[in-house]
Formats: C-alpha cells, sequence, structure tokens
C-alpha cells in the first residue's frame, strides 16, 4: 500500500514537469521582447541588448528552461508586467476567493447530484428517470455564463435574496459569505451536477442489478438501506473518478463565473492578465490550476482503496 | 396460389405472410426507436439552415450601426432589438450562427483527425506510443479551457486561432480512445488473419483498424463539437476569442455584459441560441451513442 503511494505519487512528477514545460514554452514563444518592455520606449539596441544578458534571456531555451524551473521550485514565479508584483503573491491574495467558490460548489454539487442520480436509477425507466436525464442534458448544454445570468436576474434582481455581485470573506461572518457565494456556486455547479449525476445513474444500474443487491431485498433490507448502504458504496469508485476528471470543467467554470459574478478571483486575475497580455501571471495561474488538477486527481487515485478494499496494490 | 407436394401443403407465399414494410412505416420506426438523434438532428438541421441562409431570412447589416436606434426594446422593427450601437440583435444572432457551428465543427473535425492519427500511430508503434501518450497526459493535466485561454493570449484573435486554440486541448482525448481501440483491435482474428496473410500495416490501418474506431469517434466527435461550441463562446465572452467585429454568440453577450441588468434581452437571445445548439449536439450525440454502441449505451 506505502509502496503504491509512493509510486502514484511519484508518477505525478514527470506529468508536472511536462506541464512546466507546455506553460515555459507559452511565455518562450509570446509575442513581445520582455527586456523591450522593460526598457522601455526610450532604450537604445545596446541598453535593450544589455537587460537581455542580465535577464538571461539570451540564452538557449534548455538553460533559460532550467533556469525557470528552479525558480518556480523555490516559489518564485515571477512578476507581473503590469503591477510589478510576484506572481505568487498576486495568486495568494486571491485564492481564497476561489477556493471557497469551489469547496462550496463541490460539496454543493456533491450534495445534490449523487441523490439524483441513486433516484434516477431507483426509478429507472419511469418519468422521474427521464425528467432527471434530461435536466442533467441541459446541464451539459446551457453554457456557465448563461446559468450566471439567469440565477443572478432572478434571484438577485427580480428577487432580491442574494447579492447581485460581489464577495464578502469569511472574516466578515459566516452567512454574508456563504450569502455572495451561493449564486456562483449553483451557476459553476451546473456542469458538474449533470456529471455526477449521469455517472451515479449508470454505475448505481450496474450494481443494483447484482446478486447480492436482490440477496440483501430477498431478506427484507429496507430500500434506503439498500441504496445507500449496499449500492453506493459498491459505485463510488466511478462516481469519485467524475468527481476528480470534472475538476477541470470547475476550473475552466470559475474563470467565467468569477467574471459575471465579480468575484475577485484567481479566475478573474487571469481574464484580467489576459486582457493586458500579462504573460508571466497567465503562466503562473496555468501552472497553479494544473498543479491543482493534478493533485486531485491524485488524491482521488489514492481514495479508491478507501472507497473499495478489494482494491490493492 | 399454393401448390400441394405429395398432399403436403407448401408454405404460403411470402407476401401473403409479411406485407411489405412501407416507407412511411419504415421513417416512424426510426422516429421511435432513437427519437434523440431525431429531435437532436432536426433542431441542429434548423441551426444549420439559419447559419446558411442568415442573409436571406429578413435580417439587415449586423455590422450597420445606428445611434438613433440604439437600446430599443424587442418589438416590430426589431426583432430582437437593438444594442447600444443601434445594432439589429435579431441580425446578430442569425449571423452569429454562423461562427459557433463553423467553429463546432471545425474543431470536431481537426480534432479526430488528429487524435486519430496519433491513436492509431500510438496504438501500432510501440516506442512512439510512450512519447505520444506522456505528452497527451501532460496536455491532459492542463485543464482544457485553461489552455485554450493561454493559447489565445499567445495570438491575436481571429477564429482560424480560435480554432486551433480550442482543438489542441481537445486531442488528447480523441487519441486515447482511438488508441485504447486500436490496441483492443490488434488482438482480434481478423487483423492477425490480415498480418498472416501478408497484408502490409498501411493497408491494414485504413481496411480493419480505421474502420472499426468510426462509431465510438463519431459519438466523441459530436461532444467535442459541443463543447468546442461552448468555449468559443467562453473565449469570446471573456475577451479572448472571436475579433468583437466579427458578430459571435459570445461576443453579442460580451458587449450586452455591462447592460445586463437594464436590458437583458441583448444577452438572453444569443444565449437561449447558443444552449439550444449545444443541447441538439449533445442529444445527438446521446442517440448516436446509443444506436452505434448498445453495450456503452446500456452503461452510460
Amino acid at each position: 500500500m506505502l509502496t503504491y503511494i509512493l509510486r502514484r505519487v511519484a508518477a505525478t512528477i514527470p506529468v508536472m514537469g511536462l506541464v512546466a514545460l507546455f506553460v515555459f514554452s507559452l511565455l518562450y514563444i509570446a509575442p513581445g521582447d520582455p527586456a523591450a518592455i522593460i526598457a522601455g520606449d526610450q532604450a537604445t539596441t545596446q541598453q535593450i541588448a544589455h537587460i537581455r544578458a542580465t535577464l538571461g534571456l539570451d540564452k538557449p531555451f534548455v538553460i533559460r528552461f532550467a533556469d525557470w524551473l528552479w525558480q518556480v521550485l523555490h516559489g518564485n514565479l515571477g512578476t507581473s508586467i503590469f503591477t510589478n508584483l510576484p506572481v505568487l503573491k498576486m495568486i495568494e491574495q486571491r485564492a481564497p476567493t476561489t477556493i471557497s467558490l469551489m469547496v462550496i460548489t463541490l460539496v454543493m454539487s456533491i450534495a445534490i447530484a449523487v441523490p439524483m442520480g441513486v433516484l434516477a436509477a431507483w426509478k429507472a425507466g419511469t418519468w422521474v428517470d427521464r425528467l432527471i436525464m434530461v435536466m442533467a442534458v441541459m446541464g451539459f448544454s446551457v453554457p456557465v455564463f448563461v446559468v450566471g445570468y439567469l440565477l443572478a436576474y432572478t434571484f438577485a434582481l427580480k428577487l432580491p435574496w442574494f447579492p447581485v455581485q460581489g464577495y464578502e470573506p469569511l472574516s466578515h461572518g459566516v452567512w454574508p459569505w456563504l450569502r455572495s457565494l451561493i449564486l456562483p456556486s449553483l451557476t459553476l455547479g451546473g456542469i458538474y451536477i449533470a456529471l455526477i449525476a449521469r455517472i451515479t445513474r449508470a454505475t448505481m444500474l450496474e450494481v443494483l442489478s447484482q446478486d447480492y443487491i436482490r440477496t440483501a431485498r430477498a431478506k427484507g433490507v429496507g430500500r434506503r438501506a439498500i441504496l445507500y448502504v449496499h449500492a453506493l458504496k459498491n459505485a463510488a469508485v466511478p462516481i469519485v473518478t467524475i468527481i476528480g476528471i470534472g475538476f477541470a470543467a470547475l476550473i475552466g467554470g470559475a474563470v467565467v463565473t468569477e467574471s459575471v459574478f465579480a468575484l475577485p478571483g484567481v479566475g478573474r486575475l487571469t481574464v484580467d492578465a489576459i486582457l493586458q497580455r500579462d504573460y508571466p501571471v497567465i503562466q503562473g495561474v496555468v501552472l497553479i490550476f494544473s498543479f491543482v488538477y493534478v493533485l486531485v486527481n491524485l488524491v482521488v487515485d489514492l481514495l479508491y482503496t478507501l472507497f473499495d478494499p478489494r482494491i490493492r496494490y | 396460389m399454393s401448390i400441394s407436394l405429395g398432399g403436403v401443403p407448401a408454405a404460403a407465399e411470402l407476401p401473403d405472410v409479411l406485407p411489405p414494410r412501407s416507407e412511411r412505416g419504415r421513417a416512424m420506426r426510426f422516429v421511435l426507436r432513437y427519437p434523440t438523434i431525431v429531435a437532436g438532428g432536426s433542431l441542429l438541421a434548423i441551426m444549420v439552415f439559419i447559419a446558411i441562409f442568415a442573409p436571406w431570412l429578413g435580417t439587415r447589416n449586423p455590422e450597420s450601426i445606428s445611434p438613433i436606434h440604439r437600446l430599443l426594446n424587442p418589438g416590430a422593427g426589431h426583432w430582437f432589438g437593438t444594442d447600444m450601437l443601434g445594432r439589429d440583435v435579431y441580425s446578430r444572432v442569425l449571423y452569429g450562427s454562423r461562427v459557433s457551428l463553423g467553429v463546432g465543427f471545425s474543431v470536431a473535425i481537426l480534432a479526430s483527425a488528429i487524435g486519430m492519427t496519433i491513436g492509431v500511430v500510438s496504438g501500432f508503434v510501440r516506442w512512439l506510443d510512450m512519447v505520444l501518450m506522456r505528452i497527451m497526459d501532460g496536455l491532459m493535466a492542463i485543464p482544457g479551457i485553461l489552455l485554450a485561454i493561454a493559447l489565445m493570449a499567445l495570438t491575436r484573435g481571429s477564429v482560424y486561432n480560435v480554432v486551433i486554440a480550442i482543438t489542441i486541448p481537445q486531442v488528447p482525448t480523441v487519441a486515447r480512445l482511438v488508441r485504447g481501440v486500436v490496441l483492443s483491435l490488434r488482438e482480434q482474428p481478423f487483423v492477425e488473419a490480415a498480418v498472416a496473410s501478408g497484408t502490409r500495416l498501411p493497408k491494414i490501418m485504413y481496411k480493419h483498424i480505421v474502420p472499426n474506431t468510426m462509431a465510438p469517434l463519431t459519438v466523441q466527435a459530436t461532444y467535442i463539437c459541443a463543447s468546442a461550441m461552448v468555449i468559443e463562446a467562453i473565449l469570446s465572452f471573456i475577451g479572448a476569442g472571436t475579433p468583437p467585429t466579427i458578430p459571435s454568440w459570445g461576443n453579442i453577450m460580451a458587449e450586452g455584459r455591462a447592460l445586463w441588468q437594464i436590458k437583458p434581452y441583448i444577452v438572453f437571445f444569443p444565449a437561449v441560441f447558443l444552449s439550444i445548439t449545444v443541447l441538439a449536439v449533445n442529444l445527438l450525440g446521446d442517440g448516436l451513442r446509443d444506436a452505434l454502441d448498445p453495450r456503452l449505451a446500456k452503461r452510460l
């Protein structure tokens, strides 16, 4: 078991290395000469050449990549072209908003989607099942920002239950914090709920046709116990897997959701950086988000043994 | 007419037993058997019709500015109202379908073609497999929308660049799917037989391997088409997509954003069109999956 964990953790290192290589290449091929930008409009060619040499921009690709990677491993993601702040600091400042948004979305989506999927499987073939599956296809199809505007229009503008935009940090109290994040989380959760509900239904259908479920039913186990104790536990692995894979959609969706609801998070930072072509920030954000994504899927892999003791490594 | 042979009556002629199937009956059966294909397909056909015939559907120039008529509510003259520059939202939405459908189809075709090539090659050439699959792993580790955004930040906004930026993150899924199918096909007796009878590798690939990847690939391509349309809209919406001069659904919504609290219809109409189109493609994909891969359909 321990060797498996170590091996699995080690396997993420080459993946992260590749991600780093891709992300570095992005900056490498980015248009515009950083030395010329730093030197300003009045600089002479010699001055630009000097800055290029001091920054090491004249070195070959491999050496620059190694240098950059060394810096990244020491927590230095470079400096923003526009604010002159360290990129890591900028991300740190905005991380609490994004983490809050994602955690609430995650908890809410699982709490809504799993019972939905279980119900659909239990009532397979009936109108309840159809209705849930239609809702799931809709969740797939309606883009994040459309859901966002629809929710904001209904529950913030027409019915003043929630704030239209903005974020309240947790330090202002739990309720204001939660209140500012309910609509964004519902928005962001749309695709995620659809994904999880579909997989839950599919795996539950498979599990419910197993012999041990029939046995349990025959010996008089209640419906609730069959569904949540016998069946759901055995359906856990695919559900957890899709939660990990779907996390990518959550990251992409956060970029949009934070724009719609004006939340000062990392997603909003990404959009601003793109509009300003602030390449070091773009690079840093992509790197951090990918790192989180790989990490989430690592955790999912390790959770398998917890949910299904039959899986041994 | 029936003939008897030695007292044993022969079977009635076939037409007496089974009436020939009528054309209409066949069409009805298809609708009943694959309702999602029919529903998704017809909706998509309507959208394609709108995209092709946009100039003749009562539209005016989607670019023409008319400040006097700005921010008119939907009504007789302007069915979907006008935006802050007085442009007709109805015309812009109809012309916008060209961008969305064009991007969706192009990405689906490009990603399938590239992914298929990579998948077939890595399924057959063992030493390349290692390299290619590790590159795919790396690409897959970057969330798709984020990668597309980062790629768009490198280039000028143009429809062509949008297609490339959306295609690249989609390639690994196709490559992995095709590789999986190829690996299982390689072990099939008919491929072994082809190898044994001395068929050369390229011929095996296009005669035996590629046709068998088509069913799962078609289903995957429809899903890619749907997500490409959503990503195009997202890119345009955050200002990193199709240039603002071209009316695309994402662009119209991005422009309507500032005013959505007082003039929600500017965002509303393109949103409805986008959602319906994506829904149509997803329904088509679900239907195709059920029809082409009954085993998978049972599971999902």
